[in-house]
């Protein structure tokens, strides 16, 4: 096994300290040491987006991101995003919106509509539609995804 | 509150066809559910399994000595761990194999500690093979002398199908116009994004659990134990929630025997999980079809005859791939009035891949070509004839009360409402001719409109003798509802739907009926979830089951409040009086009196639905489907001639859904299949060499992503089925089905250039355009 | 897979410059590359695992005396949002993988894997970039320039040696008339891996295209440039018959292969498309 390093972040709100070998990925420490599983494996190599999380405000594939990197820095899964089991508003709107099919793709999705919102907030659909190309999902045809974060950035239509 | 309540009044609404959201979404939105591959259970090892990465060969041994020495390993198994068990279709397959047939062919397995440790193992376990002459065409396998792939079938010829209607010679002479052309249909595949899992638990007594993301958890037993050399009995099936199915998990697949062998054998709970290249390789594909179609039609329009010719590449073992035949031999005329038909399939084993059942089912396929067929003749009679191609479908289409040749009645059919439906809200016949004139001229992008249209079963397909579904329900002292269904969730939504329907019946708030549906030992016995069934079987079993309890409830209040029970009704949480709405006490209360009226009782239901069609026989032919449904696609596409790019910028759909329940569960299901239609007619598609998968990723597998998604103009058509739950008929495929062929006949619009190989790609279309300047 | 022995992750350019001296390093960047080869096992790691994205000084455009200078670690994201990036490199950065993939790709990264179809590569060659390399020599960090065009060599093969870290690239800030356009195949706007990309840049004044440089991505070993195009079409009036030539030398200048991605008839049919194509978005300009 490849040498560890100790590693110091924060994680939806907390300090983490863990050791973990150097060429882990963020995507297995979240969900094989950490038992943070919302964050999806679908792919492992970036073309998917299941494993989107935010790293100090902005969106990568955890499952490309060596674990590793994250010292000092902030990290942000699906699990943070609201609070406990209180709904963020984009966590709601995809519910509302029926959005939300077999869900495996979602917590991806969702990070990063979130992500593209903060980013900018009077986002069009055409830019919603870039934002999200990174995140695949094989149920909804993105329909109804659109239509969500349109609700929140209250640019239907 | 309860003096208050007592003046009140509760007007009857209904919840049938509102917005219903999804009871398990929140869950889902914020990570908190926990899908099959997220799950671990105490003592659990990890199994990997060796494929052979080869498509024909013998193997001469297998040495797995140093694999079993590497620390944490618990177990290697072959196929001589595994002698005389069967699993497949016609029993052509084994979880681990003693000869390859196919790249994916499974020849070892491994159970370690960790899944690092299963896939070192796996690099050392060392097999001999002595290759064999491979089969990788249907021509090939059909030589005299080819290679044999299953002894069983020494001419590699594996299923067929047949049925012909009516008298072809005659029709052939009546019919002035014959189209006659070749369409193959190619190879793709599911792509959930949860990858294939299965965990297995044996307990002392030698009962199986296994958790799976299985669409039939019922047959599946039975279709496992023969793999496992077990009783079906012995087995408890869990349902853990799944990413995605859509006829992927309706068969067994070895890997789900491969588990609970492991497990059996080292008396430890192991999970099988696939990596995405394995999936890609290691999942059953659509059904690939070369399909020789002929139509026949009169110079007045008047169609003659139909006759299908279909070729399958069986693979190597027999899933639900080469029985899709089923549906194309309806589907082949369904929807437009074919007097005279002639359907052959035959399925040809080779060392390829093999198919499982998908979305659309064999419909597809058919569709892809008969929708054409229909375009073309439809351009023939427009330009030779003067019909407007509308009319030409219209005076073709079935009605409500026709039979078809293969015995579907048409109870309720409205595919002439989807039809002007489709066509006036898309300006079809004027742009059709607008862009047939733009399309001479100069200019780099061309615009498209098609259309296609097609039937399918929307009512279940009486496959096996029965295609029913059990329902138990109960209520508890608190006016909660649990529903016990044979039916599954895989996304779908039937959680809601079953909800909705039982709230509605029972005048409780849909939050307040709770599903139990992912357990065998619980649920009562269902076909599964496929066939665009389970909102028309479940959905009409949970309604029975709620109308029972709500008698049954009725019956006591009458008792007790001295009033027939016919005046009385179940509103809000409470029982009313029918007529007013006039509160007569609160439903809980009511509940909980019952325990304590003179005669006991408690509210515990249960229902066993079976719809009124036919069980299929041998040949297939028979009032299969307790409903038939139409839709009509109209795609509008922009076709960039010198790339060859196809955007396909509006979809128009109208499809006969009966009645809609679930509103907001209706569109979804209608734009995620469509999704699937669009990859399947541009982009998707897995490329074989020598029976070798050479893209086995999403860089090369092109999904749709979300700015592939055109804009959807989506009509809903009631044709009130008299069999369907509050009249609703099963939706789910058609939008699958329809979508490929409308895009086809739009680029051709645009292009003037037929498809009949899917998929569009830029690179075949720019190809053929190019070619087409040439000459 | 193989197993890393140590894990460095310097603050300094000189640290890391000196940590590369003792060799038997992997540099990681963004990891976009980097990450997915080594798990499907086509490459493994050297025994040291160094993190260059703690370097200071690394990220970042700026624009001094007529020179435009982009730190190794700039991100495909921050270019594409930058207003010191010429545009036709934000288009490349546009076209580039998805959102997720561009905040986390480096441009060092995107140059140092030397794929033939790498994005970032075809408008720095149009922009007749230099890379720089820093090497440690006898006690001090020490930097040559190489002219990007001259800096690959092969699939994934450069003349970069193991001790030299790539620390940036630089190019004469653009002048006003300046133009240029960047294309690249698939119908997706993005998260497609190019078959074929085709940029062309250059000063188009009084109706004249000079100063012209043609790139072509993912049609032959390397990323290259298109010197019979670019001679074809420098001083020239860019007429419809011009362009049409320009076409057919853009398809003499490439080697295009085929694979499961296109043919080799297709990426020819794409290069004489796209060079018209962006021609013309020349002469509108
Ligand atoms: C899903 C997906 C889609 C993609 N789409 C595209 C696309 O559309 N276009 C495109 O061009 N690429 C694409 N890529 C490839 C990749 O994202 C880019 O090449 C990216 O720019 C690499 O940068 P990085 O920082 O992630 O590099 P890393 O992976 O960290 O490094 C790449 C290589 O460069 C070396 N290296 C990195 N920095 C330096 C340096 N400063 N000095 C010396 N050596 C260095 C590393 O050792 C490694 O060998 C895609 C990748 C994925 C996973
Ligand atoms: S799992 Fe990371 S992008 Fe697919
Ligand atoms: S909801 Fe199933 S993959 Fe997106």
């Amino acid at each position: 096994m490849s040498v560890k390093t100790e590693l110091n972040f924060t994680l939806n709100g907390r300090p983490v300290n863990i050791e973990v070998p150097v060429d882990m990925t963020v995507l297995n420490l979240l969900r094989e040491n950490l038992d943070l599983k919302g964050t999806k494996y679908a792919c492992g190599e970036g073309e998917c987006g299941a494993c989107t999380i935010e790293v100090d405000g902005t969106t990568i594939n955890s499952c490309l991101m060596y674990a590793a990197d994250l010292n000092g820095r902030t990290v942000m899964t699906i699990e943070g995003l609201g609070a406990g089991n209180k709904m963020h508003p984009m966590q709601q709107s995809f519910v509302d919106h029926g959005a939300v099919q077999c869900g495996f793709c979602m917590p991806g999705m969702i990070i990063q509509a979130n992500y593209l919102v903060k980013q900018n907030p009077d986002l069009t659909r055409e830019e919603m539609k870039r934002g999200l190309e990174g995140n695949i999902c094989r149920c909804t045809g993105y329909t109804k995804v659109l239509d969500a974060v349109a609700a929140i950035v209250g640019a239907e239509g | 509150m309860s003096e208050q309540v007592a003046f009140q009044h509760i007007e009857k609404t209904s919840l049938i066809g509102t917005r219903i959201k999804k009871p398990d979404a929140p869950a889902k939105a914020i990570g908190k559910t926990r899908y099959i591959n997220d799950m671990v259970l105490p003592q659990m090892l990890y199994g990997k399994i060796l494929h052979a990465g080869r498509t024909h060969a013998e193997i001469v041994s297998i040495d797995t000595s140093e694999a079993e020495k590497l620390p944490g390993v618990h177990l290697v198994i072959t196929a001589q761990d595994t002698p005389d068990l069967k699993l497949g279709f016609v029993k052509d397959n084994a979880p681990l194999k003693d000869k390859v047939r196919c790249e994916r062919d499974e020849v070892a397995a491994v159970a370690a500690e960790s899944e690092a440790i299963a896939a070192e193992a796996l690099k050392l376990i060392k097999v001999t093979y002595k290759d064999l002459p491979p089969v990788y065409t249907i021509e090939d396998g059909l030589k005299d002398g080819a290679p044999v792939i299953q002894d069983r079938f020494p001419d590699n010829k594996s299923l067929s199908f047949k049925f012909t209607h009516g008298d072809m010679a005659a029709a052939e002479q009546k019919s002035d116009i014959i189209l006659d052309d070749v369409f193959n249909v190619h190879y793709v595949t599911h792509c959930c994004m949860g990858t294939s899992c299965a965990i297995a638990d044996f307990d002392h007594n030698g009962k199986l659990t296994i958790y799976s993301q299985t669409q039939y958890p019922y047959n599946y037993k039975m279709d496992l134990a023969p793999a496992l050399g077990i009783d079906p009995g012995d087995i408890r099936v869990i349902q853990p929630p799944t990413g995605g199915s859509f006829g992927a998990k309706l068969d067994v697949y070895p890997f789900e025997p491969v588990a609970a062998i492991l497990a059996q054998k080292t008396g430890r709970p192991v999970k099988i999980l696939f990596d995405r290249e394995e999936e890609f390789i290691n999942s059953p594909t659509r059904q690939p079809a070369r399909m020789h179609l002929r139509t026949g039609c009169t110079s007045d329009g008047i169609l003659t005859f139909r006759a299908a010719d279909v070729m399958m590449d069986n693979g190597a073992y027999t899933s639900w791939g080469p029985t899709v035949p089923v549906i194309m031999m309806r589907t082949v005329s369904g929807h437009y009035r074919v007097p005279v038909v002639d359907f052959k399939g035959q399925a040809v084993y080779t060392n390829n891949a093999y198919a499982g059942s998908f979305r659309g089912y064999g419909n597809v396929q058919m569709t892809y070509a008969t929708a054409q067929h229909m375009d073309m003749l439809a351009e023939k009679l427009a330009k030779d004839h003067n019909l407007d191609p509308i009319e030409f479908r219209l005076k073709n289409a079935q009605k409500s009360g026709e039979v078809t040749p293969q015995k579907s009645f048409l109870r309720e059919c409205a595919l002439a409402e989807c039809l002007t439906t489709a066509a006036e809200a898309s300006d079809y016949v004027n742009k059709l001719n607008k862009y047939t004139a733009e399309r001479a001229q100069e200019g780099r992008y061309k615009r498209g409109i098609g259309l296609a249209s097609s039937i399918h079963n929307a009512g279940g397909a009486k496959i096996h003798k029965s295609d029913g579904c059990g329902t138990i329900l109960k209520m508890d002292d608190y006016a909660r509802v649990t529903v016990i269904t044979g039916a599954s969730e895989i996304g779908q939504g039937i959680d809601a739907v079953i909800a909705q329907i039982v709230a509605e019946e029972l005048g409780v708030p849909t939050e307040h009926v709770n599903l139990v549906n992912n357990d065998s030992d619980l649920g009562p016995w269902d076909v599964g979830v496929h066939a665009s069934r389970t909102t028309f079987i479940a959905g009409n079993g949970a309604r029975r089951a709620a109308i029972k309890a709500k008698k049954q409830i009725l019956a006591a209040a009458s008792k007790q409040a001295n009033v027939s029970a016919d005046e009385l009704d179940l509103r809000g949480g409470f029982v009313v009086q029918d007529k007013d709405g006039a509160v007569v006490t609160k439903l809980d209360k009511m509940l909980r009196q019952m325990h304590f009226q003179p005669e006991p009782d408690v509210v515990m239901v249960s229902d066993y639905y079976e719809p009124n069609s036919e069980p299929e026989g041998r040949d297939h032919i028979s009032d299969h489907s307790a409903a038939y449904s139409h839709a009509v696609h109209i795609a509008e596409v922009l076709v960039d001639t010198y790339t060859g790019e196809v955007k396909v910028e509006k979809v128009t759909m109208a499809q006969d859904v009966g009645r809609v329940i679930n509103r907001m569960g209706l569109e979804a299901q209608m734009e995620g299949g469509l999704a699937f239609g669009l990859g399947f007619a541009l982009s998707e598609e897995m490329i074989f060499e020598e029976g070798r998968l050479k893209n086995p990723s999403f860089r090369d597998y092109k999904l749709p992503t979300a700015p592939d998604m055109p804009d959807l103009d989506i009509h809903f058509i009631e044709s009130d089925c008299a069999e369907g739950p509050y009249g609703a008929k099963g939706i789910a495929e058609l939008p699958t089905i329809v979508v490929a062929p409308a895009i086809a006949n739009a680029v051709y619009n645009a292009t003037g250039i037929r498809f009949f190989n899917p998929p569009m790609t830029p690179e075949k279309v720019a190809r053929a355009i190019w070619e087409k300047k040439q000459v | 897979m193989s197993e890393i022995e140590k894990y460095i992750a310097p603050d300094t350019v000189s640290d890391a410059v000196k940590a590369l001296s003792s060799g038997g390093v992997t540099i990681l960047a963004g990891g976009t590359d980097l990450t997915p080869q080594v798990d499907a096992g086509r490459r493994s790691h050297a025994p040291t695992l160094m993190n260059i994205r703690r370097v200071d000084d690394l990220s970042g455009i700026t624009q001094n005396k007529g020179e435009t200078r982009i730190g190794c670690l700039t991100t495909v994201s921050e270019i594409k949002q930058s207003d010191l990036a010429p545009a036709i490199l934000r288009q490349a950065a546009d076209h580039f993988a998805s959102e997720q993939i561009r905040n986390a790709a480096t441009l060092g990264g995107n140059i140092c894997n030397a794929s033939p179809a790498g994005d970032m590569i075809n408008p720095l060659l149009v922009l007749d970039a230099s890379v720089e390399l820093a090497s440690w020599k006898e006690g001090a960090m020490e930097v040559r320039r190489e002219p990007i065009s001259r800096f690959f060599t092969g699939p994934g093969k450069t003349i970069k040696h193991d001790n030299e870290l790539l620390i940036a690239v630089v190019f004469d800030t653009p002048g006003p008339d300046f133009v240029g356009y960047f294309r690249k195949s698939g119908p997706r706007p993005a998260l497609e891996i190019s078959t074929v990309s085709v940029g062309i840049g250059g000063d188009y004044k009084d109706g004249a295209f000079h100063n012209v440089r043609v790139a072509f991505g993912a049609v032959g070993p390397t990323p290259l440039r298109g010197k019979a195009t670019e001679a074809m079409l420098e001083g020239q009036a860019l007429t419809a018959e011009v362009i049409d030539k320009a076409a057919r030398a853009a398809q003499d200048d490439a080697t295009p292969i085929d694979d499961i991605r296109a043919t080799s008839w297709y990426r020819t049919h794409l290069i004489a498309v796209f060079t018209e194509e962006l021609l013309n978005n020349v002469c509108q300009n």
